[in-house]
């Protein structure tokens, strides 16, 4: 078993920085699942920590060891890719084992009895002998998976493995995939652009923006306490709302966000964290909006808004309204009577408010206050 | 309409291919109907024509010499093609391989290719002449002696390195074009596993390069056949007694030296008929080995 320790590691192509000082843990038997926009440095860094790309500068340490001039072989991973990355010519169980004899650790009989074994777990036994070209885009996946497996490496790495992969296949492996960690336990590094993906196979995640980590939690931490606006949008879908808003009454009691549509009091523990700011950006996620009805009677603090497009989900409805000058989006009730142009009344849960530095995107303030809540300053 | 059919009006279409059947007409399958009639008479300067039959292929098939000349043209098109494809690909390899200033070796590679093979023919006469040549001096400190216009067998061996010399570049291109489309990720596996460069070489790019490389072997076999002429007739005009004289130059000599034509049409009619049976059983072996990718 192995932890990966990543010291401020940088990659420079030419002029371009893909990647900018990354300082990243991996725990021994870890899922940890990089995610993040295209051309955001996290394939960059897989590659990095493969040896297939040279760091430019930094530490890529396994177990300790400095791995950084080590050739891809010696540091014992095995990566399965976006396209597979399988032999064309060569059957399923050749591609299995052709890396296996090169390496030369392993006699046929060990060999034969862990191709017999992966077959197993991964069900591709009848896949054994025939080519690439004779399987399907998910039996292909399979056989990279198994290849790896095979290997026994001390990590896995993978690459957008299930992009290629129709949304039903997607599902169905990736919780193939989530058994798979759980049974083997070996540490896996896994990289996507799809937060789903993310949030439903990572022990922890690591969101990636510009080369840099944005932060690094487990999944319904990241989406509770996100530490800055991209995380905040990056994180969840429909992605949050940002509002921008200014801070009345800071200095003493509770703060107000006032917004020109509306005006939304905070808790009073929020007041140190918004220092003597001004403004500030308000987040709420969609989910966390609700229609007033009208049983609801007057309800404080409530946002007025105007419905402009309708989409219907089936589990709910999904709004975008305008309030004020800024679009919103909330989810209502998959069978509420709302037509488009009606005003309404949006209803936000206060637990679930998050505040923004209005210039430098770093969360101030989240108002969930559950035992997990991070201590926020307003100097952090 | 398929988006091939770039001309709707037929008589447009047939009107532009009218040159390329013209010249193909007049210059390719009329005289080589020719040909193959006037194989089977016999054809001499000074004489009248008379038809002989099949006269000319039975002197040919019963004449120790030219069976003897079939054998040399054999082996030294067999080794022609096997050397073009080695040298080729272990330079492809290297180019595809290397880190910097690659433009410049395929540059290097590609180089002899452009020369039209009867300057590449003078060129190979300055690097090895026998007392001139520029490499002559150097391998003479080597220990070895160069007396290919004596030497029959050292005559043979030059001939075919520079048959050899001439045709990578053209493989060259065609196998970096084929090693360039293998998906990297297959090399970044190879390497992930610790497979050595060589078996990476032998046992991933080329059976995926395997339809490229079928085709080359099919076009070196033409040109070993036929397009080594010059290099026969500029450096060693089939000498020294005959050790590299191949069927094309014979036929050659037999038409325009000895002024035998019926006798000479005769023999580019076996040698088409060698040629056209190779490619046939070349192609068939490509269908059956042949990987296309998955």
């Amino acid at each position: 078993m192995t932890t990966v320790t990543l010291s401020d590691l940088r990659k420079e192509f030419d002029d371009v920085t893909a990647v900018e000082s990354i300082d990243l843990e991996v725990r021994d038997s870890e899922f940890l699942v990089i995610v993040g926009p295209s051309g955001c440095g996290k394939s960059t860094t897989l590659r990095l920590i493969a040896g297939l790309e040279r760091a430019t500068d930094g530490e890529v340490r396994m177990d300790g060891r400095d791995v950084v001039d080590d050739e891809p072989k010696e540091r014992n991973v095995a990566m399965v890719f976006q396209n597979y990355a399988l032999y064309p010519h060569m059957t399923g169980r050749r591609n299995m084992t052709f890396g296996m004899k090169s390496a030369g650790d392993f006699t046929d009989g060990e060999i034969d009895d862990l191709v017999a074994e992966a077959a197993e777990m991964l069900d591709i036994a009848d896949l054994l002998d025939r080519k690439p070209g004779a399987m399907s885009g998910g039996e292909r996946q399979r056989v990279a998976l198994g290849r790896a497996i095979v290997r026994d490496p001390d990590v896995f790495l993978m690459d957008e493995p299930l992009s290629n992969l129709d949304a039903k296949l997607r599902i169905q492996m990736r919780a193939e995939l989530s058994k798979l960690h759980t049974e083997l336990e070996t540490t896996t590094i896994y990289v996507t652009h799809d937060q789903t993906e993310a949030m439903t196979l990572g022990d922890r995640v690591a969101v990636m923006n510009d080369g840099r980590v944005q932060q690094v939690d487990p999944p319904q931490r990241l989406y509770d306490y996100p530490a800055n606006r991209f995380v905040a949008e990056f994180i969840g879908d429909p992605a949050m709302n940002m509002l921008p808003a200014t801070v009345d009454g800071a200095d003493g009691g509770a703060p107000v966000l006032d917004h020109r549509a509306f005006t939304l009091p905070l808790p009073d523990d929020a007041s140190s964290a918004l220092d003597d700011r001004s403004s500030a950006v308000l987040g709420v996620r969609p989910e966390d909006l609700y229609l007033v009805e009208a049983s609801d009677g007057a309800y404080p603090g409530s946002i007025d808004a105007t419905v402009d497009v309708i989409e219907p989900l089936g589990d709910s409805l999904l709004l975008e309204c305008t309030v004020g000058e800024d679009v919103i989006r909330a989810n209502a009730n998959p069978r509420a009577d709302v037509d488009h142009g009606d005003a309404l009344e949006l209803r936000y849960d206060p637990e679930r408010l998050h505040v923004f530095d209005a210039d430098t995107g770093r969360a101030l303030y989240h108002s969930a206050t559950t035992d997990e809540a991070p201590v926020m300053h307003a100097g952090d | 309409m398929s988006s091939r059919e770039i001309y709707t009006d037929r008589r447009t279409a047939g009107l532009l291919l009218l040159p390329t059947i013209l010249v193909s007409l007049v210059f390719l399958y009329y005289p080589a109907a020719r040909a193959a009639r006037r194989a089977l008479y016999s054809s001499q300067l000074g004489l009248d024509d008379e038809f002989v039959g099949l006269e000319n292929f039975a002197e040919l098939l019963t004449s120790g010499g030219y069976q003897s000349r079939l054998l040399l043209t054999v082996g030294f098109a067999a080794v022609v093609v096997a050397g073009v494809m080695v040298v080729a690909l272990l330079l492809t390899f290297l180019v595809h391989e290397v880190g910097t200033g690659k433009s410049i070796y395929l540059v290097a590679a590609i180089w002899p290719y452009a020369l039209p093979p009867a300057v590449a023919a003078l060129v190979f006469i300055f690097l090895v002449h026998p007392s001139l040549g520029v490499l002559s001096g150097p391998l003479a400190t080597l220990g070895v002696d160069l007396d290919w216009f004596a030497d029959g067998r050292q005559a043979f061996v030059v001939v075919t390195v520079a048959a050899i010399w001439k045709q990578i570049g053209y493989n060259v291109i065609f196998m970096i074009a084929s090693m360039n489309n293998i998906p990297e990720t297959l090399t970044e596996t190879a390497r992930l596993d610790g497979v050595g460069r060589l078996r990476r070489l032998l046992w991933v790019y080329v059976p995926i390069m395997t339809p490229t490389l079928f085709f080359l072997v099919i076009l070196n076999t033409i040109y070993a056949f036929f397009g080594t002429f010059a290099f026969i007739d500029i450096m060693t005009g089939g000498g020294p007694s005959g050790a590299t004289n191949i069927l094309i130059f014979d036929l050659y000599q037999e038409a325009f030296d000895f002024f035998n034509w019926g006798l000479a049409s005769a023999k580019s009619v076996v040698l088409f008929a060698i040629v056209g049976v190779l490619m046939y059983v070349q192609f068939r072996l490509t269908d059956k080995y042949s990987h296309y990718g998955a």
